[in-house]
């Protein structure tokens, strides 16, 4: 000891107040130590767990794990440690955060340290509990708030369903995925019809409930693993995976069929609304996703060119119809 | 400063004192694992901060993703241990520890923890050891150990370290490799010791060398 006059031992009563778990164990996990921070949490008083097996005291604790890793520090007289990030928890204690909460327990990060003499294997190991409860909390809300950005900046802000730039990302590695596993997909390009008009006759509110109201409908009628996005102004994109041609023009006139029967009602006005649609399917010789653009914005102009509210398929022959601009 | 910065008798006996430490840690390994693990004879060479990518691409293999776990160590010596494993190798580790089924995300994160402070703490706790041996004037040969990380799952070896993220320009580099006979395990221990680290060292290896 130094020689300063202190009437207690200064290390013990450091080691008793510190705001840290200490415990200590030996060979046969006989708490040798137990400090303020493991009492106060556990509830369990020193008295009642020092000379006591520790596995006997907290049958909660997941045994055989622990074991293996003490008996490693004991083996090689070396550290360890123990993550919340995988393990959330050794002892399942309230958090510290009784009123403000956050968390439903503490989270803890251990360190456990080999104690010996000078020169010689390890004696006991002692065990230091960290509360990292404010870390995970601070982490999760890191991760809440990446995935809800990552989720806004690929919705559209008006209708709530994909935007363009994620209808490109998609379109993009459908494509990939497309051509190194094989398989199929299509892709779906509608417009509304005439919706100039109904901006121009209704106002632009109205409008703006059209093409919600249209959003959703269609939403609701896909699978689980179709796309929906709205590709510009009135513009939208479906990307049917696993689709055939055939399959997308059956699945195309059904949405065209429910749009065109069911009227938008908006301020108890009633607007009719049909779309007009062009379909394409993925083939093994095109050279990128930005084909499938093309394909479909043809077929969908051939759908206006023919008197609207109608689904075309993309042919070859529409190449030439469009080199003529006829279309 | 440069590789001159060691001179060729202070190299050699960090390669003598490292030869030994990593004995050490391969025998404590092989009681940990029981199995026989094999460890590369140390390399040591002082890097420009700029230079660290390739160094590494060049130590693990250019086309290979890996996975790389960090750690810290203070005291005596100051440095991170950084170990790259190659990917097929967590499985086989998973199996070595004796973990069985699926591990799933976290526990093969918690399997990579545990393996890197075993292997930090073994080569460095064999060196201090050594170190022991003969020092006397450079202040209590202890270290201790921060937690381990995870820094990168599956990436290419030359992007783990962005040299423009770091402080120092130069640094002392310690490779060892660790292979397992008969398994597809490998795994490579780095070192790295920033600038002030190397003048310890290098007092380090004056007093083995006198001392010898």
């Amino acid at each position: 000891m130094s020689d300063a006059a202190f009437s207690f031992n200064l290390a013990e009563t450091v080691v008793k107040w510190v705001d840290v778990g200490i415990f200590v164990l030996n060979k046969n996990f006989e708490v040798q130590l137990w400090n303020n921070f493991m009492a106060h949490h556990s509830g369990r008083a020193a008295e009642d767990i020092v000379g006591k097996n520790l596995f006997d005291a907290f049958p909660e604790l997941p045994k055989p794990w622990f074991t293996k890793k003490v008996n490693t520090v004991f083996l090689l007289n070396n550290f360890a440690f123990i993550s919340w990030e995988n393990r959330p928890y050794l002892f399942r204690f309230a958090h510290n955060r009784p009123i403000t909460g956050g968390a439903d327990h503490m989270y803890q990060n251990c360190m456990l340290l080999p104690l010996k003499a000078e020169q010689g294997k390890p004696e006991a190991v002692c065990v230091m509990v960290f509360d990292a409860t404010d870390t995970a909390i601070a982490q999760n809300l890191l991760k809440d708030a990446m995935h809800t950005l990552a989720e806004i900046s690929n919705r559209d802000g008006l209708t709530g369903i994909y935007n363009r730039r994620y209808l490109e990302t998609r379109l993009s590695s459908e494509f990939d995925r497309t051509r190194r596993y094989g398989g199929t997909f299509s892709v779906v390009l509608f417009d509304l019809d005439f919706f100039k008009k109904v901006n121009d006759t209704y106002g632009h509110l109205a409008g703006d409930k059209v093409l919600i109201e249209i959003a959703a409908r269609v939403k609701d009628k896909l699978r689980s693993s179709d796309v929906l996005g709205r590709y510009g102004g009135e513009e939208f994109m479906l990307i049917l995976p696993e689709t055939q041609l055939e399959g997308a023009r059956i699945f195309a006139d059904r949405l065209r069929e429910t749009i065109e029967l069911e009227p938008v009602i908006f301020d108890n006005i009633t607007i009719p609304v049909t779309v007009s649609m062009g379909v394409t399917e993925h083939q093994a010789d095109m050279a990128a996703y930005g084909a499938l653009i093309h394909q479909s914005d043809l077929a969908l102009y051939a759908s206006k060119a023919a008197g609207r509210n109608r689904v075309t398929c993309y042919e070859a022959a529409l190449e030439k119809l469009a080199a003529e601009g006829k279309h | 400063m440069n590789l001159a910065a060691l001179s060729n008798d202070q190299r050699d006996a960090l390669q003598e004192l490292t030869n030994i430490a990593m004995g050490q840690a391969g025998a404590s390994l092989a009681t940990l694992l029981d199995e026989f693990v094999d460890l590369s004879v140390p390399r040591i060479r002082v890097v420009q901060v700029v230079d660290l990518p390739p160094v590494l691409a060049e130590l693990v293999g250019k086309t290979n993703l890996v996975s790389a776990v960090r750690q810290s160590f203070q005291g005596y010596l100051r440095g991170e241990a950084i170990i790259i494993f190659g990917e097929p190798g967590c499985r086989a580790l998973a199996d070595l520890m004796g973990f069985e089924g699926d591990l799933g995300e976290s526990g093969e994160n918690e399997l990579l923890l545990d393996v890197t402070n075993v292997l930090s703490g073994a080569c460095l706790g064999g060196m201090m050891e050594q170190i022991r041996n003969f020092t006397e004037t450079n202040g209590p040969a202890e270290l201790s150990f921060s937690m381990p990380s995870v820094m990168a799952r599956q990436v290419m070896a030359e992007q783990l370290i962005d040299p423009k993220k770091v402080q120092w320009s130069h640094a002392l580099l310690l490779e060892v490799n660790f292979t397992i006979k008969n398994r597809d395990f490998i795994a490579h221990l780095t070192m790295l010791m920033p600038e002030d680290g190397i003048d310890k060292i290098r007092s380090i290896t004056d007093e083995f060398i006198a001392a010898f």
